[in-house]
């Protein structure tokens, strides 16, 4: 018998590479061929920060490697840059899940929002370093607040369709031990 | 207890901190090699999308064909006046097509007459998209179709009206297409009919740049813009769109393909041209040493060549010239 909160562990982590597989099998669709004029939001690196800082034990840096490194090879981008940058962003928020845990919506967002920030401009940065030829500024901008901006809507979305939600103090799992 | 199980979630234990230090190491060894090594990890890249984004294609054609139904019946509701606009471009079509044909036959009565031989002999190989790159800063689409079908690297693309893109990595049953709009892709192409030289330089938006023009004075918008052939990349005179300026004064294309929905492409083989690498032999130096050891090849070697040229200057070559002609017009149709 597998006890009940291992279960739920599993199921949440198939659930959010399953989430992450439909949003990089939705941007592949090739509905329109044309280029966006306004480059839309990261919704992958939004989804797994909402999820790293609710339930930190539903994402795995081993599942964050693999998405992004498969996001990387899949859509062109160096390989291997931007998972990196994604991780060590990730390790630091899951530094911090405590302390977020009792921080109001708008403080979380302001935090997750440097974070995004600092590591966009990183990968700038590296690439320049690297002289690989890289997106406009101007849309690597657009995407980092549009970015920012789907981060509350996904985690309503994320509460809401899944119920991921931040612990509450003294709650308890299935077992009775506290989260 | 409680904090026990609290240190296995936030994993703080130092074996976590080994796995997660080798692991942004190897990740940044991968970037560092890809950086070194580019060609080398991209063919590992097209083999990784060619095994997993085929088998997503009994669900990425589908969902696709879905969408493209969904859009089609918002327009239902004109269909009546969309029906009534068809049916006199049709008309306008029927016109223009009585005139295609016509000029196609003259055409090849002139070309028969100045037994002109059509080089490129382009014989194209069709794909279905299956999908695009993922990412807002990347354009370009991936066919079904790969080394198996004996695609190369470098051969144009098209869906049949204009030309798309090159086809840029080839893995067994898949290769990807970079579209003129991908920044970093650089075409030659002559503006017609000023026949100036320029390249087509994509910039992630919809009207790639046409840069380097030898005069622009005699570029105007509305002439028409076709691959030159430059390079050796492209068979040259494929219709690629027309010249507009946009408010900078820039010059821009128009696209002939449809953008907007690329479902079906075509792949034109192209054999590179035969290159003509030094000055012709006025004096021929090899023969002597091969007419001692084999004194019989000398009468066929000498006779070889004369059954040639009577066909050519006798009556046979005629029926030949056509036959070939409307070959080459069949294909270029169709």
């Amino acid at each position: 018998m597998v006890d009940p909160v291992s279960m739920t562990r599993a199921g949440h982590r198939a659930l959010y590479v399953a989430l992450s597989a439909l949003v990089l099998f939705v941007g592949m669709l090739p509905l329109s061929t044309l280029p966006a004029s306004w480059p839309g939001p990261d919704i992958l690196l939004a989804l797994t920060i909402a999820w790293l800082l609710r339930r930190p034990e539903y994402v795995p840096a081993t599942a964050i490697v693999a998405i992004f490194l498969l996001q990387d090879l899949v859509t062109m981008r160096p390989p291997g840059l931007w998972t990196l940058i994604v991780l060590l962003g990730c390790e630091f928020l899951r530094a911090r899940v405590v302390l977020v845990r009792d921080l109001p919506l708008m403080l979380e967002w302001a935090m997750v929002t440097t974070v995004m920030l600092a590591m966009f401009g990183l990968n700038r940065l590296v690439l320049a370093l690297f002289m690989v030829p890289q997106a406009g500024f101007g849309p690597t901008v657009l995407q980092c607040v549009a970015t920012a901006a789907a981060y509350p809507v996904i985690v309503g979305l994320s509460h809401l369709a899944f119920g991921i939600r931040k612990v509450a103090p003294g709650e308890v799992d299935a077992l009775g031990h506290r989260v | 207890m409680a904090r026990d199980r609290n240190a296995d979630f936030n994993f703080a234990g130092p074996v976590r901190r080994i796995l997660l230090a080798v692991t942004v190491l190897c990740l940044g060894l991968l970037f560092l090699v890809w950086r070194i090594d580019s060609p080398r990890v991209e063919r590992f890249r097209a083999a990784l999308t060619d095994a997993v984004v085929p088998s997503f294609d009994w669900a990425l054609v589908p969902v696709t064909r879905f969408v493209a139904m969904v859009d089609d019946f918002q327009s239902y509701a004109s269909l009546h006046e969309q029906n009534r606009q068809l049916r006199e471009e049709l008309k306008q079509m029927r016109a223009w097509k009585e005139a295609a044909v016509q000029l196609e036959q003259q055409n090849a009565k002139l070309l028969a007459q100045n037994n002109v031989r059509l080089d490129p002999k382009l014989t194209s190989v069709s794909g279905v998209v299956l999908a695009d790159s993922g990412s807002p800063f990347r354009q370009s689409v991936l066919l079904n179709v790969g080394r198996r079908d004996g695609i190369v690297d470098g051969w144009a693309t098209t869906d049949g009206l204009g030309l798309v893109g090159r086809i840029s990595g080839v893995g067994n049953t898949t290769s990807r297409v970079l579209l003129l709009t991908d920044a970093s892709s650089r075409v030659p192409v002559t503006i017609q009919p000023s026949g100036q030289r320029a390249i087509l330089s994509g910039d992630n938006t919809a009207r790639p740049l046409i840069e380097f023009v030898e005069d622009a004075e005699k570029v105007r918008a509305g002439d028409r813009i076709v691959s030159s052939g430059d390079g050796g990349v492209f068979p040259a005179g494929l219709l690629v769109g027309q010249v507009a300026v946009d408010t900078d004064g820039r010059l821009r294309a128009i696209l002939s393909a449809d953008y907007e929905r690329l479902d079906f492409l075509r792949v034109l083989r192209s054999r590179p041209a035969e290159a003509i690498r030094d000055a012709g032999d006025l004096i021929v130096p090899e023969a002597p040493p091969a007419l001692p050891a084999l004194p019989p090849a000398l009468p066929e070697a000498g006779a070889a060549p004369v059954p040639s040229p009577d066909p050519q200057g006798l009556g046979i070559a005629p029926p030949a010239a056509p036959a070939a002609l409307t070959a080459a017009g069949g294909t270029a149709n169709g």
